[in-house]
């Protein structure tokens, strides 16, 4: 891609003992679409506010283009935020909401303050308002807009100012899921009319996965791994990752040669190499790379505990030997029936064992109620700025 | 709801604003009375409202009390405001413990707040003077004034204290509001913190802003309580005038004042309101209509190219606030002044405005209720007197104490009209402190049509006969002294055994419900109207009340058989008087004869300057177009025959005193 | 952080010491010292304290008649606040607006106008007696001013609207779902009045309760100026000893730090059962 903007060295944020950000290490390309991706409290959030200005590292620095700019504000530096809960101006206007900071007066080559004439602002906001789809609306009161409209003047603020990069933090937390796959498709078309850097927050993978350029997915104040949506997905780099993008059933294994994992007693054909010889290691399967065969045919032999209907496949939910695995099939298969799977060598991902090991990947608990669970999690960002409650953090 | 109800619920309501405003529609309506009494309808006229507009000190303390108010309200709104903010940037557990004590004003009964606030400011004047000496020794740059008193300054201070924690109080929940975010935006926007401030915080939070301001406001001016302790005596708000006014005769002035103020904000908030009902209106129907011209313009002003003229107009707004304080209290302070404490209704005012005339000296003119509460504010640090007139003893104790500064009698020629019987008074042997301002008894004033006979003994005042109508003078001296001479003891005696045994006879009548009330100068509105049958004053009052009574009020003045009180009250100048030369000017402008004379016609009380008494009679008889009563002038400067059976209060030992207040506030309880 | 004014609160903390806990702590020396009377120097002194039992009947007729207008105010003020906020919305501003109102004309004022009201020559006596009941009753007047009912008027008349104004802004922001779902679960009115809505407007109570009582217990102008100096209150004994007569602001400082502290332990036992100040005070 083009060049590096943006580059977190050592970046550590700590409250007394409590460390929210461990020496992340980080660089963002210019126009490039980044996600910080991960759960509640892994510090993406605070990540985004340090890029932001709004938050000063404990230590470690932030380079933008190449200059400490550690401590420059906010108001000075050439990044935009769209906020969570977008934070419209409630006694302004559409139109002055986005003209907000463009009459803000900037100082010039020589330092003179100067202020951009009523014209232009007035041009440059119609603009912004025409490119989020917002003509006509600029005289309304922000409360009066919808969910999606206030999304999109939030946007055309942030936009106006021409910023080099655009920081979005959870911006579609608060819509509904139809108005969400489709601001998602206006994000990235507006990102790449305007050709600037976003980089962007969530704890929705599949957000992540279908926006991206690149996906930084964190935990616990550590980056987990960076790549793209189809690295991140094919080649998780823990148990954690496996888990949190996608479904993954994670089942302990040995690695007994270069392309050679026993599970279950049972040598499996892989792709992978340059472990140990019978090192453990974390076994990632994915639901869809699972065929159901035959009881006699399978590689594995178990029974269905329960099925779910969910339109395009069937969630399956299969005991081999005490592990559950979720398999996701076309094939229907009745309740306490016996099967048989069968995984290709490209089906299968093992990984080294980490702290997450064991964690994460089995389905004997699975229900409903476990995906539902997981989208009512807060919008992230909740936990890290009520540690004190002020209104300005 | 049934219909029944909401009428039976609405009669409550309404009565019980009947109950709130008749009083004060009362108040109103004889504020228009043609005569000078609050009960009894006279026929209509503006008189008080002319008279309100004429009478000084009300106006003044008027444009005090508005001033301070004011003040207070700009300077605790701003204050509160950037406090509430800071608050709200600290952790929680900080915050709640400063909210705490910023509860703590607002708990705090009134007095409380005044009394230590009042403790706190001489404190510091203490400190102050030190540092000032010690400073102004080591160096003759500057010189720091060493004596500071209570005064505006200190009541100011007083005000924004209590008024910052209502302003916190409203502020504090828009803050809580806040999307926290807004002034991350804003920055993120391009501002300082400042623009953010100006910009975000300020329009989201001036709902609370507005209503805590309002709060002050209302605070301030309704308050009289910390107002009366900080503010020492060179400075009344209006309610410490009308305070001070109730104590002797209350005039309609008042009644027109208060009508006044009531319109006004009456004005203001139907105004306010029938703008909100117009606002709502225009919701309820949805209406979109075009701007009005008003609307029209302020849009228009509020667009960027009019900033200039915006930044103007609020320059010019702050700059002649600012002028018009500097100008007020600038016109107050560069002219030369005398500050003057005398009692209630003792002094033809035309001599005051006639004094400045000539000399170009303002006088600031106070009153005190008594000797001992005189007393009390000269040792509380709230008084910046030069020119004080107490009465015979005090001034011995005065002199004890080392309070009074020696007079330049050089400067005041007309000592020399002052009657040599008036003179080297055992108070002041030398005559090197005081010159006589005025003399005269103390008896019983009774009026006849209630009494029904003639009194000629002290006895009355403790006679079953007369109970609940008999007015116990309030003020431990006096009321001792009449049970003392009754007693047959001497006014002076310092025997333990004998003042408790008048006081047994006080208590005792106290207890079986003779007196109606402990009063002062109340006593001129009791006795006139008919009020009380019995009372204990001087004979200066008694001659006042006589010309003020009633219709069909007959009241008489006598000193009993078993003796009397008299008295002298003379002028004296305080130690360290920041305008000795004034109070020279002052005390001979006062001493003249013209001055007596006009006086003594206007408070009744003889005066000790020789050709005053002598010319008196016809003075009088020229200006009122009659004969001068001989016999009421007697009771004014009764003859030596009538003065040898009376005793002149000396100075008590402090033992006596102590036991004299003891026993006094024993009386109440 | 960038972005904190923690520093903003800084000249106000300087500034609440200053003015608020530092003059406490003055009358607090005050109050346990004397002055020698030939130097002025001040000794410690426990006898303010021990001496005030000779002013027990004035702290317990202060403390009876501010009871005594602090519940009369209760009657007279919940129903008022109750039925105010049933009202619509234009009766409702109104009614506000009129009980605010007399608080811009300064109290004194206020209590001054009750002076000639109950005089025994004033309007009511005069009343009396053009409608005969003084001829009835034998007497020449009826005895009005200077009792302790006079007192508790004045008090009650004084700050009835501080009762009123909480309490009416807790009941009118009651959730009116509530009210339908206790009627829903089969409660009549006077069984949703005293379970759901008198309980929920019992912060506005407290809170009014304490506005009226502290100033009713401490007031020394209103007992001065309708209880004719005879009933000598809390107030009246303070400033006695300070601006009035009897000079010791030593024993002044003692009978306020008592007062005080007494007040405060009402307030912290009341606040026991909810809590409502923060209400009351905002508009």
């Amino acid at each position: 891609m083009s060049k590096e903007l943006i580059r977190l060295r050592d970046c550590v944020m700590s409250y007394g003992d409590e460390v929210v950000l461990d020496h992340i290490n980080l660089y963002i390309n210019d126009k490039e679409f980044l996600t910080l991706l991960g759960p509640s409290g892994c510090g993406k959030t605070t990540t985004l506010r340090i890029i932001g200005g709004f938050l000063s590292p404990t230590a470690g620095d932030v380079l933008f283009d190449g200059v400490r700019i550690n401590d420059v504000p906010p108001h000075q530096r050439t990044v935009n935020t769209v906020f969570q809960r977008y934070a419209l101006f409630p006694h302004l206007n559409v139109f002055e909401n986005v003209a907000f900071g463009l009459r803000i007066p900037k100082a010039d080559a020589s330092g003179r303050k100067v202020k951009l004439p009523e014209r232009e602002i007035h041009d440059r906001v119609m603009e912004m308002l025409e490119v989020v789809n917002l003509k006509g609306f600029e005289k309304r009161p922000v409360s009066a807009l919808s969910g999606g409209q206030q999304q999109r003047v939030a946007i055309a603020r942030a936009l106006v100012n021409r910023p080099k990069v655009l920081l979005l933090d959870e911006p579609l937390g608060a819509l509904d899921m139809r108005l969400r796959k489709d601001m998602q498709n206006e994000l990235k078309r507006i990102q790449q009319e305007m050709e600037i850097t976003f980089i962007y927050v969530t704890h929705d993978q599949e957000e992540a996965l279908a926006m991206s350029d690149t996906v930084v997915v964190m935990d616990g104040g550590r980056i987990q791994q960076i790549g793209t949506p189809e690295d991140i997905y094919n080649e998780p780099k823990n148990a954690f990752v496996a888990d949190f993008i996608g479904e993954s059933n994670i089942i302990d294994g040995v690695m007994r040669a270069d392309g050679v994992v026993e599970i279950f007693n049972r040598k499996f054909q892989c792709l992978d190499k340059g472990f140990d010889k019978d090192e453990p290691v974390d076994v990632v399967i994915r639901p869809e790379d699972v065929d159901i065969v035959d009881e006699a045919a399978g590689q594995l032999r178990g029974t269905v505990t329960s099925v779910t209907f969910k339109g395009v496949h069937y969630d399956t939910i299969v005991d081999f030997y005490g592990f559950k695995w979720l398999i996701q099939t076309t094939d229907y298969c009745p309740v306490d029936s016996r099967i048989g799977i069968k995984i290709d060598p490209d089906g299968i991902h093992v990984m080294k064992k980490s702290q997450y090991s064991g964690m994460f990947g089995d389905y004997s608990s699975y229900s409903e109620e476990y995906e539902e669970l997981d989208a009512a999690v807060p919008e992230d960002g909740e936990e890290d700025d009520s540690r004190e409650g002020g209104y300005e953090e | 709801m049934k219909k029944q109800n909401r009428i039976g619920s609405r009669l409550f309501i309404g009565l019980t604003f009947l109950f709130l405003y008749l009083p004060i529609f009362l108040l109103i309506v004889f504020s228009f009375n043609a005569g000078e009494s609050s009960t009894v309808w006279q026929g209509f006229s503006l008189d008080w409202y002319r008279a309100l507009f004429q009478n000084r000190l009300i106006m003044e303390s008027l444009y005090t009390t508005l001033l301070v108010s004011l003040l207070a309200t700009v300077i605790s709104t701003a204050a509160g405001t950037f406090a509430a903010i800071g608050l709200y940037a600290l952790s929680k557990r900080k915050r709640d413990a400063l909210l705490v004590v910023n509860d703590i004003p607002m708990m705090n009964a009134d007095i409380v707040t005044g009394v230590s606030l009042c403790l706190f400011f001489v404190a510091f004047f203490q400190g102050w003077g030190a540092f000032a000496k010690w400073f102004n020794g080591i160096q003759g740059v500057v010189e720091l004034p060493e004596r500071l008193v209570l005064g505006f300054s200190t009541m100011l201070l007083a005000h924004i204290a209590f008024n910052i924690p209502y302003v916190i109080l409203n502020v504090a929940p828009k803050l809580r509001q806040m999307d926290r975010n807004l002034v991350d935006a804003a920055q993120d926007l391009g501002c300082t913190w400042m623009q953010a401030f100006w910009k975000v915080i300020l329009p989201e939070i001036k709902p609370g802003i507005v209503s805590g301001a309002l709060i002050a406001f209302t605070m301030s001016i309704d308050d009289f309580v910390i107002s009366y302790f900080t503010a020492g005596s060179a400075t009344s708000t209006l309610a410490m005038r009308i305070y001070s006014m109730t104590k002797k005769r209350i005039t309609p002035e008042v009644n027109a004042v208060s009508t006044l103020l009531f319109l006004s904000v009456l004005v203001l908030l139907v105004l306010n309101n029938v703008r909100e009902l117009r606002q709502e209106r225009r919701a309820d129907r949805q209406e979109i209509r075009e701007p009005s011209f008003f609307e029209k313009l302020s849009m228009k002003f509020n667009q960027p190219a009019f900033r200039w003229v915006r930044r103007g107009l609020a320059g010019a707004m702050a700059c002649a606030f600012l002028a018009a304080v500097v100008l007020l209290t600038g016109a107050t302070s560069s002219q030369p002044v005398v500050n003057v404490c005398s009692w209630g209704e003792y002094i033809d005012e035309d001599l005051i405005t006639q004094f400045e005339d000539e000399t170009g000296i303002r006088v600031n003119y106070q009153t005190a209720e008594s000797n001992e509460a005189l007393y009390s504010l000269l040792k509380n640090g709230g008084a910046d007197y030069d020119v004080i007139v107490p009465s015979d003893y005090m001034i011995a104790q005065l002199l004890e104490e080392g309070m009074l500064e020696e007079l330049d009698y050089s400067r005041i020629p007309n000592f020399e009209k002052i009657d040599p019987r008036f003179r080297n008074l055992p108070y002041d042997p030398e005559n090197k402190y005081t010159v006589p301002y005025t003399w005269g008894t103390l008896g019983i004033i009774y009026n006849a049509g209630m009494v029904g006979e003639e009194l000629d003994s002290w006895g009355a005042l403790y006679d079953d006969a007369y109970a609940g109508s008999v007015l116990l003078i309030n003020n431990s001296r006096d009321a001792l002294a009449a049970a003392l001479i009754h007693l047959g003891y001497s006014v002076n005696t310092t025997d333990e055994g004998e003042i408790r045994e008048a006081f047994a006879l006080v208590a005792d009548a106290n207890r079986r419900g003779v007196f109606q009330g402990r009063v002062m100068d109340q006593v001129f509105q009791k006795m006139e109207g008919g009020n009380a049958a019995i009372a204990t004053y001087y004979a200066g009052d008694y001659l006042s009340m006589v010309d003020n009574a009633a219709e069909g009020v007959d009241l008489r003045y006598v000193i009993p058989e078993e003796g009397g009180n008299w008295f002298v009250d003379a002028m004296c100048v305080l130690k360290d008087a920041p305008h000795y030369d004034n109070a020279m000017a002052w005390i001979n402008f006062i001493a003249s004869t013209e001055a007596n004379l006009a006086n003594m016609d206007y408070i009744w009380y003889a005066s000790p300057n020789t050709e005053a008494l002598e010319q008196y009679p016809a003075y009088y008889e020229e200006n009122e177009g009659e004969p001068l009563d001989m016999e009421l002038y007697e009771i004014m400067a009764p003859p030596a025959s009538v003065l040898e059976r009376c005793e002149m209060y000396a100075v008590l030992p402090l033992e006596t005193r102590a036991l004299y207040n003891d026993l006094w506030i024993q009386l109440g309880t | 952080m960038r972005n904190k004014r923690s520093w903003f609160a800084v000249p106000y903390v300087i500034w609440m010491a200053l003015f608020v806990v530092i003059p406490i702590v003055i009358m607090a020396v005050y109050a346990v010292t004397t002055a020698d009377p030939a130097t002025g120097q001040f000794q410690l002194t426990g006898a303010n304290f021990t001496g005030m039992g000779l002013y027990l009947s004035v702290f317990l007729r202060s403390f009876w008649l501010a009871v005594v207008a602090t519940l009369v105010c209760l009657l007279i003020g919940y129903p008022v606040s109750y039925w105010m906020a049933k009202e619509g919305p234009r009766f409702q501003r109104l009614a506000m607006a009129l009980i605010m109102l007399p608080m811009w004309m300064n109290f004194l004022l206020r209590t001054y106008s009750w002076m000639s009201i109950l005089e025994n020559n004033g309007l009511l006596n005069q009343l009396f007696r053009a409608v005969g009941l003084l001829d009835l009753l034998a007497v020449d007047h009826i005895q009005m001013i200077g009792t302790p009912g006079a007192v508790v008027l004045g008090m009650v008349y004084n700050y009835l609207p501080f009762m009123i104004l909480p309490i009416y802004s807790v009941i009118v922001k009651l959730d009116g779902s509530l009210i339908e779902a206790a009627r829903d679960l089969g409660a009549d009115g006077v069984r949703v009045f005293r379970r759901v809505i008198f309980p929920l407007s019992l912060p506005g109570i407290l809170s009014g309760v304490t506005m009226v009582f502290v100033p009713s217990v401490s007031t020394f102008a209103i007992s001065s100026l309708l209880g004719g100096g005879k009933q000598t209150m809390l107030g009246d004994l303070i400033e006695l000893q300070f601006l009035g007569g009897a000079y010791n602001p030593h024993l002044g400082a003692a009978i306020s730090m008592v007062m005080m502290v007494i007040v405060v332990v009402c307030m912290v036992v009341m606040n026991h059962f909810g809590e409502g100040e923060e209400q009351a005070v905002m508009l």
